[in-house]
């Protein structure tokens, strides 16, 4: 029986309404998938503790391979509009084996954000309780081990729910939701200013433009780190980039709306990085930017000093920009999953689609098993779980956001040289960042094999982002062996089948 | 005549599908399968993005939508819809008014443990808004019969004409037995004064509605009946309900005219009822009965 595609019924190949979103919306979606509130509590501490004042610098040098390779992403996405994700690119470009790597990848970033994010919401869930009720006891049951662990499963268990359910979340409510975390986070800088200005900072530093030299940085690991760290807080930059259809003018709106987003997230990263060098500077005793015990989530530490009786705003901005994070983020290793169990790339199961609610039911729950699995174990093993799994999450992203960008240039290769424009956004600006992100990925994981590396936790002498990072990168490969035994269609390439754009005209 | 089932592949989906035969049966009417694809906001801001998933989705949904169309036996016409919108109760309203449809038929949740009836969201959210006759099957229904009884239920308040029209209307068209019920919760010790009072409306209310006669109320086809019980749902449970019978019961004066919101009582009859129930909108009028063309049944058209 033929299934014919009802997708021209006035929607976009993702499922979207046409023609909805205009600039300012489609700006603030790109800040929600960036949550900033949430990046920079996380990311900047283990940032700091790298690079120490040139984070600026970092944050700049940051965005350039994620700029390159979202160039290539959005090529991708244009030629292949309805088959999505890393995971098909890939295979289409490399066939079946990278293309499961590169399903992996995503997937493994995505459920190690998912955690990160449940536990950043769980701390400023107990700040906040402790804000609400005068009472700093409430904060360190966050530090009670299975207090936290159960309460972050009951986080994840709840953004699963709704993903499950399948809710939506509404313009306005994005609106709001990105509108207090801008305006908090400007007041957080505003306020650190004011100690500055007052004396009264923790301790004062005078800004200087060595801050924003990036050849500044003492080494090359230290550069390859805080790179791989800056590609996570921008994260979600380029979901703006691959909106087509259902913005008002695809011609337009994405492109300016990306340049909108990156011009907003800069000035915030600068305003809010500035602030908390200038205020706490980058000492390693209390309130310093270099203290490892601030580092996994700054705000939190600093927020109380700097914004005085209004910090509870600032945990009510994590805590919401981060579960509404979860909850969004729950949407896209689901739904890849599901594709890779549609495509026999998993067993069949993944493929479900929940007859109730229409979402992909068994890989919801899935990824929010790994995700429950993965932050219990890092809780258990590491010193500081926030700081190790935003270093891991650094690698990972690096990883499938670097075989993507290759897939790109493979893809593309036939017409690569066919006029300026191919040549510099289907093959040099992929190409570039592609290697750039793989280089990162491979002197950080060498780097984090050394067992002081990040929060300095190890195991038998390796260092825990190591253990984490590629241990998932090998439980991937593991699977693809079992499932090769089990299934090996999808390897053989009976069922998605290798293509480059020449195959397609 | 057209019926939309609200089509979903659960157990409360088939359950809908078998409620829409028994009632189509002899009726020359056509079921129409709509299944809703929900239409996602992007505001959502899923990432890292994902697509293809909608095309997997559409996939699936034009398989369920045959398995649906399985269900209906051949002496009924069928056809089968996808359907786009945000909200699954907003786009069956749209599809039942595009198609003409006279009734809407869905499956009540099957979650509810204890409860035949147990309302789901988009089941709720139709009660509350829709502008033609609902009807809810409940958990597990599987007679595809036709329906064999009507039942009225009607409240002492104002509108019980409307139902009372519609009810009538139905029993005509179908050549089924009527019966009129009112539900009277007693507290113990309270005097049976209000059981009688009910039986005097409902006479009154059978009196006054058109196409019903005085002389119609002896015939042993029309009954009158009153349910009594410690609560309303001690009331249902105490009536006796036939296979193959059907309630049919107004909306609350909260409904906006021509449409459906389901009132506090109806809400407490649904949660003891054993058979299916329509529930029929604010001064809503028993259109007639215009066979519409008649539809090959072809799970193609549709899609």
């Amino acid at each position: 029986m033929s299934t014919t595609r009802v997708a021209d019924s006035g929607l976009s190949e993702k499922g979207l309404k046409a023609g909805s979103v205009g600039l300012i919306g489609a700006v603030v979606i790109g800040v929600s998938c960036i949550a900033p509130a949430y990046t920079l509590t996380a990311a900047l501490g283990p940032t700091v503790s790298e690079v120490g004042v040139h984070l600026p610098a970092i944050f700049l040098v940051g965005f350039i391979p994620m700029l390159l390779v979202a160039l290539g992403y959005r090529e991708l996405n244009n030629a292949m509009p309805d088959a999505g994700t890393s995971f098909t690119w890939a295979t289409r470009a490399f066939g079946p084996w990278m293309g499961w790597v590169g399903g992996w990848g995503l997937i493994a970033a995505t459920i190690i954000v998912l955690s990160n994010l449940a536990a950043v919401a769980v701390d400023f869930f107990y700040l906040m309780l402790a804000q609400i009720f005068s009472d700093p006891a409430l904060a360190d049951l966050t530090l009670n081990l299975p207090l936290n662990i159960a309460t972050t499963l009951v986080f994840i268990a709840g953004a699963c729910w709704i993903s499950y359910r399948g809710m939506e979340t509404t313009k306005s409510f994005q609106y709001i939701l990105v509108g207090f975390q801008l305006l908090v986070l400007g007041w957080f800088a505003v306020a650190a200013f004011a100690h500055v200005a007052n004396g009264t900072a923790f301790d004062a530093t005078t800004i200087s433009a060595d801050w924003f030299n990036p050849f500044a940085v003492e080494s090359f690991s230290q550069f390859a780190a805080g790179v791989s760290l800056s590609i996570f807080i921008f994260w979600g930059w380029d979901v703006t980039l691959t909106m087509n259809e259902e913005t008002k003018n695809p011609e337009k709106t994405p492109g300016r709306a990306a340049t909108v987003t990156v011009v907003v997230i800069m000035v915030i990263y600068m305003t809010v990085s500035l602030a908390t060098l200038a205020f706490a500077g980058i000492g390693t005793e209390g309130l310093g930017a270099g203290n490892p015990e601030n580092q996994g989530s700054i705000f939190a530490v600093l927020a109380g000093p700097v914004m005085g009786p209004f910090a509870i705003l600032m945990s009510l901005a994590i805590l919401s920009s981060s579960a509404a994070s979860l909850q969004s983020t729950f949407v896209s290793p689901a739904r890849t999953l599901l594709s890779m169990g549609h495509y026999r790339a998993l067993p069949k199961s993944f493929g479900k689609i929940s007859p109730a609610h229409k979402s992909p039911g068994y890989a919801t729950v899935a990824a929010a098993i790994a995700a429950a699995g993965f932050y219990v174990i890092t809780r258990i093993l590491s010193e500081n779980a926030l700081w190790d799994t935003i270093t891991a999450l650094g690698l990972m992203i690096c990883f499938y956001y670097g075989i993507t960008a290759l897939a790109c240039v493979w893809y593309f290769r036939a017409e690569a040289f066919r006029g300026v424009r191919s040549f510099f956004f289907k093959f040099l600006a992929p190409l570039l960042g592609g290697v750039i992100l793989l280089v990162m990925f491979f002197k950080t994981a060498y780097d984090s094999m050394d067992p002081e590396y990040g929060s300095g936790s190890s195991i038998g002498g390796v260092g825990l982002v190591f253990i984490l990072g590629c241990g998932v990168l090998a439980l991937g490969l593991v699977l693809m062996l079992i499932m090769y035994k089990l299934r090996p269609e999808f390897f053989k390439g009976e069922i998605l089948s290798r293509a480059s754009q020449t195959d397609n005209l | 005549m057209r019926y939309v089932v609200g089509y979903a592949a659960t157990a409360r989906g088939g359950d809908a599908v078998n409620l829409a035969v028994a009632l189509a049966r002899r009726q020359g009417a056509t079921v129409d399968l709509v299944m809703v694809m929900p239409e996602d906001s992007p505001y959502n801001g899923v990432y890292p993005p994902v697509s293809g998933f909608d095309d997997i989705l559409a996939q699936q949904v034009a398989q369920w939508l045959d398995e649906g169309l399985a269900l209906i036996p051949n002496d009924v016409q069928a056809q089968a819809h996808i359907r786009r919108g945000e909200s699954e109760a907003q786009a069956l309203i749209e599809a039942a008014q595009e198609l003409g449809a006279q009734l809407l038929v869905i499956g009540a949740s099957s979650t509810g443990l204890f409860k035949r009836f147990s309302i789901g969201s988009v089941a709720s959210s139709l009660l509350h808004a829709a502008p033609i006759p609902v009807v809810l099957a409940p958990a597990g229904y599987s007679r595809t019969d036709p329906i064999m009884r009507v039942t009225c239920a009607l409240g002492t308040r104002a509108g019980a004409a409307d139902v009372m029209e519609t009810a009538v209307a139905m029993a005509k068209s179908r050549q089924l037995p009527l019966r009129l019920v009112s539900l009277v919760a007693l507290g113990p010790g309270d005097s049976t004064a209000g059981v009688e009072q009910a039986r005097t409306h409902l006479h009154e209310v059978a009196q006054g509605t058109p196409g019903l006669g005085t002389e119609d109320l002896d015939r042993p086809g029309v009954e009158i009946v009153v349910g009594k019980g410690r609560s309303i749902e001690d009331a249902v449970d105490e009536l006796d309900w036939e296979k193959g019978e059907i309630l049919l019961i107004g909306s609350s004066r909260l409904a906006q005219n021509a449409s459906i919101f389901l009132g506090a009582t109806a809400n407490r009859i649904l949660r003891a009822l054993p058979v299916p129930m329509i529930v029929v909108p604010r001064n809503h009028k028993p259109g007639p009965s215009v066979p519409s063309p008649v539809a090959h049944q072809n799970p193609e058209a549709a899609k």
